[in-house]
């Protein structure tokens, strides 16, 4: 597993997170009923839960905080997690052109995307991935075993 | 009627080659669906409901039959190979599973998970035969308290489950706790947490929260550094392609336990086998000579949970033949399809229709042979997927993970929920919250919130209901146990350490 | 003059069979879709499927039925699909009990089923009231006094606040004055189970679902809740006849289309169903099922709806249950 302290700061902000979670999770189980009449009401759970919540994300920072700094701690490497979060936004992109183009053509471009961009392969690695990909796709799913995809505006 | 003779039976109409067909084909199917991601037994089986109607009773419930513990043999295949829990039950597979794979021991992961599916399933069977009326009895006599502890034992598994920081352990099973009261109420009918959506109103499927916290969450992570090598190193040779006998030798006790635990837990109705492999793989780290290895690949962490998940369904099966009760959405499905053949699924079912019952027994033994004999060989042929270079298998596992979410409801909303999910799981991978806890809080949240409430609710909100009962103490009390045992090791290992010291 | 006469009187008369005949006559060219709100074998899917078999065995249509399942939401997804397929001729949806009673509490909900073009009313699910064997009561009126003289004691298990089960003890609890409490269990088998094992005293079942129970010995049914008793329980009484006078809600399922349907489609689909419900096929459906026949055409069933939610609110309202609409 990787060495605790790679992140100095991750685990404050994190912690932070999940206490203002926390914090919401309360603040809406007080509006829901705590105890009915007929036994725990479905504020019962998220109040305990949230509470939680709140005092081990605290616990959390604290601890970190209070953790001498040594020199050997690196720092974030953000040309990593650039890389990683670029691929994850243009996910999300190619999600949410699936109204507009469809599994098949969303799928093509994200592959396409990766292998060109996040490999840098030639264009034609990647249009071949992307292409072949979704033909695959195509084939397996709709055909073979009658699982739909998302379908865009062209139809496919 | 004598369990021997009714066996005998059983195989006469179980090696018919038509039945000996159909159940062959009911494996195969199931296999596959176990593979898909997102694609399930219950599905499946329904969509093939009208095509049984033209067939006879025993012979369909022995095709569909197979495909319900088809699919389980199927699961763990993509949770070895590409991190994506192919059924809800192979999520703990995971663990342990991609771990050996990375390490290039794919191919033994796979013929574990096999051989583990194949005992834990015949012992299934076996029970199911003898000890399946009483048993059912017993089940009865089960509860919302004892559901309640145990679902408390299967959250002291994140204890267990926790790894470096049980804080972080701690809050990612809080986060899947609220995760799991997204939805309505099951009591008041009041919506929690659905923001206005009313997408959200069901809940969030569990598939949705596994596929994108664990696969795009590993894929996410992988793709921090150009690697040009290929993902995992391709095992080569037939010695890398099985378990060798050392490993199979450690999960001597993964069987056993495996197949117990899955077999109990899948008697009582409502428990799921998601819970029976987290139960087992809590149980085999707890007893384990050692335990830290677990998470890093070692051959018992795929061996226990997915015996359990196997002997689930014929534990499952239990209730449904012998009482007419169905335990999950599969069974019901299964006993749907009894009803409308025009039997009658009860507690006189066995008595009256002993072909069906005795056919299908027999059945399932050889349902189990076929089914290790299919899978064995497809390991080298699965294992080559990891020839792909990583530019192609990446894009792939996005893919099919939206695939398989997208065929849980057919809902854009769902993708989109992936999407948040596959961040959520790279952040947590980057600053180390460890995954299973928040996939075992969601699972576990739900049913135990719904258990308190129901035992308080029975004893007009007495908490002792909770202890007063002997099942639900006894497993509270291996919890606590649970939760107290690396506590006593520490202390243990400390006092060792300071009697060295001043020895 | 008499020929332009007879010339105009025969374009006259082309020109009006024309017209009606166009508006008369609506057929179907495409598969039929059939939307239900559950996964496949649930409860609506099940029921859509047969439907389908019914009518491609015994070639009611010229084209066969599709059903797609839009589950979530507790039915509010597979709402917004119809309602949003407006004026759409070829879909049509399975509706049940949760399309009526859901959005009524929930404010999420878009849709009610106002918003869509009834079309028939199909099946009444009646329910019996059953205890375990071995329990003390074998009457109804012997499980009310007991739970008078201890209230909140006993228990009866059930679906959700807002299911039929609850309807009905909220009902009986009015007009008797007892109290007992209710445990929620979201699966069948597990209601059955808490009550086979003793944990509960009393539940709301459907008969089909009890049948064997009964037959085994394990269960005993001491009322029913239908409007006539039912062939397979000549000699338990139904709620009126033990006593107690509580209006029917009952379980119902049927057919609806999106709004805005051409009054030939619902014509055709009206006629479809009508012919659906005599076929041999369907009435043993009904026998195996034991449902009751309640077929209604679509304007009949337009008034059922309002009579219905009506009720509930009121229902629902004196239970303590939110009500948004």
């Amino acid at each position: 597993m990787a060495v605790s302290g790679r992140i100095n700061d991750g685990d404050v902000w994190s912690g932070g997170v999940l206490a203002a979670l926390g914090v919401y999770v309360v603040l809406e189980a007080r509006q829901w009923d705590y105890l009915t009449p007929e036994g725990p009401g479905p504020g019962f759970f998220p109040m305990w839960y949230g509470i939680a919540l709140v005092a081990l994300s605290l616990l959390l920072i604290v601890g970190r905080l209070r953790q001498p700094r040594s020199e050997l701690e690196e720092g974030v490497n953000w040309q990593e997690v650039s890389r990683a979060l670029g691929v994850w936004l243009a996910f999300a992109l190619s999600v949410a052109l699936l109204k507009v183009l469809g599994f098949l053509m969303a799928y093509a471009a994200l592959a396409c995307f990766v292998v060109c961009v996040m490999y840098r392969r030639p264009l034609t690695t990647g249009l071949a991935t992307g292409i072949g990909g979704a033909v695959l796709f195509q084939l397996v799913f709709p055909l073979a075993l009658d699982v739909k995809l998302p379908v865009g505006i062209f139809g496919y | 009627m004598d369990v021997l003779a009714g066996l005998l039976q059983g195989f006469a109409v179980a090696l018919t080659p038509s039945n000996l067909l159909w159940c062959f084909v009911g494996c195969f199917l199931g296999t596959i669906v176990g593979v898909m991601p997102g694609l399930g037994p219950a599905s499946t089986i329904a969509m093939l409901l009208p095509l049984t109607f033209q067939m006879d009773p025993t012979s369909a419930m022995i095709m569909l039959a197979g495909i319900y513990y088809g699919a389980k043999y199927g699961g763990s295949t993509t949770s070895i190979l590409l991190n994506v829990p192919g059924e809800s039950a192979s999520v703990v597979t995971c663990l342990d599973g991609y771990q050996m794979a990375k390490r290039g021991r794919a191919g033994a992961a796979l013929g574990i998970a096999a051989i583990a599916s194949f005992v834990a399933g015949t012992v299934g069977v076996i029970a199911l035969m003898l000890i399946a009326p009483p048993l059912a009895k017993m089940a009865l006599s089960f509860s919302s308290p004892e559901y309640f502890a145990l679902m408390v034992l299967g959250l002291a598994m994140v204890v267990l489950l926790a790894g470096a920081s049980l804080v972080k352990a701690l809050l990612a099973m809080l986060l899947g706790l609220w995760l799991a009261s997204i939805g309505t109420d099951l009591f008041t009918a009041g919506s929690r947490f659905t923001f206005g959506h009313s997408e959200l109103l069901d809940g969030i499927d569990f598939v949705i929260v596994a596929i994108g916290v664990f696969a795009l969450g590993e894929v996410l992570g992988s793709m921090e550094t150009r690697e040009d090598a290929q993902v995992l190193p391709v095992p080569k040779g037939l010695r890398n392609l099985l378990p060798t006998l050392a490993e199979l030798k450690a999960c001597r006790f993964a069987f056993l336990n495996g197949s117990v635990v899955g077999f109990f837990i899948g008697i009582l109705p409502g428990a799921g086998s998601t819970i029976a492999s987290f139960i087992a793989y809590g149980i085999e780290k707890a007893v384990s000579k050692h335990p830290e290895k677990f998470g890093t690949g070692i051959p018992e962490g795929v061996a226990a949970p997915e015996g359990a998940n196997n002997s689930e369904t014929g534990g499952a099966l239990v209730p449904m033949l012998t009482l007419g009760i169905p335990g999950s959405s599969t069974t019901a499905i299964l006993l749907a399809a009894l009803v409308l053949w025009g039997l009658k699924p009860g507690p006189l079912m066995i008595q009256e229709s002993p072909t069906l019952f005795w056919g299908l027994v027999a059945s399932m033994y050889v349902g189990n042979i076929i089914l290790l004999i299919l899978n064995i060989p497809l390991i080298p042929l699965f294992a080559q997927i990891l020839k792909l270079p990583v530019y192609v298998l990446y894009p792939a596992i996005f893919g099919i993970s939206v695939v398989g979410v997208y065929s849980v409801a057919g809902s854009l909303f769902d993708v989109t929920l992936l999407v948040v999910f596959g961040l959520l799981g790279y952040l947590m991978r980057r600053l180390d919250y460890p995954a299973a806890p928040l996939i075992l809080g969601l699972v576990l949240g739900d049913s135990m919130e719904r258990a308190l409430r129901q035992s308080l609710m029975m004893s007009q909100g007495e908490l002792s209901i909770l202890v007063s009962r002997p099942i639900s103490a006894i497993m509270l009390g291996l919890a606590a146990l649970i939760l107290v045992l690396p506590l006593l090791r520490r202390v243990n290992a400390w006092r060792v350490k300071a009697l060295a010291e001043n020895g | 003059m008499h020929r332009h006469l007879k010339t105009l009187c025969a374009v006259a008369i082309a020109g009006l069979a024309a017209t009606t005949g166009y508006a008369a006559e609506y057929k179907p060219t495409r598969p039929i879709e059939v939307v239900v709100h559950t996964g496949p074998g649930g409860g609506a899917d099940v029921l859509a499927r047969f439907i389908a078999q019914v009518v491609e065995k015994d070639k009611l249509a010229p084209v066969r039925m599709q059903v797609v399942n839009k589950p979530g939401g507790g039915g509010l997804t597979a709402m917004s699909y119809v309602v949003e397929k407006k004026g759409e001729a070829n879909t049509i949806a399975v509706f049940t009990g949760n399309w009526l009673t859901n959005p009524l509490m929930q404010q999420e909900a878009k849709y009610t089923v106002k918003d869509m073009t009834p079309i028939v009313r199909l099946v009444l699910e009646p329910a019996v009231i059953a205890v375990k064997a071995d329990a003390p009561y074998k009457t109804l009126r012997e499980f009310i006094e007991a739970a008078k003289k201890s209230p909140g004691k006993l228990k009866q298990s059930g679906g959700s606040v807002t299911s039929r089960d609850n309807v009905v003890r909220m009902l009986l609890m009015k007009t008797s004055a007892a109290n007992w409490s209710f445990i929620s269990f979201p699966g069948g088998g597990e209601r059955i189970a808490a009550l086979l094992g003793g944990h509960v005293d009393m539940m709301v079942i459907e008969p089909q679902e009890a049948g064997e129970h009964i037959r085994s010995g394990n269960m005993r049914v001491i009322a029913q809740v239908a409007e006539r008793r039912l062939h397979g329980y000549p000699n338990v009484p139904t709620l009126k006849e033990a006593g107690y006078e509580i209006p029917n809600i009952p379980q119902v399922r049927g057919v609806v289309a999106p709004p805005g349907m051409p009054p030939e489609a619902v014509a055709y689909y009206e006629d479809l169903f009508g012919r659906v419900v005599r076929t041999a096929a369907w009435k043993k459906y009904l026998e195996d099922q034991q449902f009751e026949d309640g077929f209604q055409k679509s304007g009949e069933l337009s008034k059922f709806f309002d009579e219905y939610a009506n009720r509930m609110r009121t229902i629902l309202q004196e239970g303590g249950v939110k009500t948004v609409r």
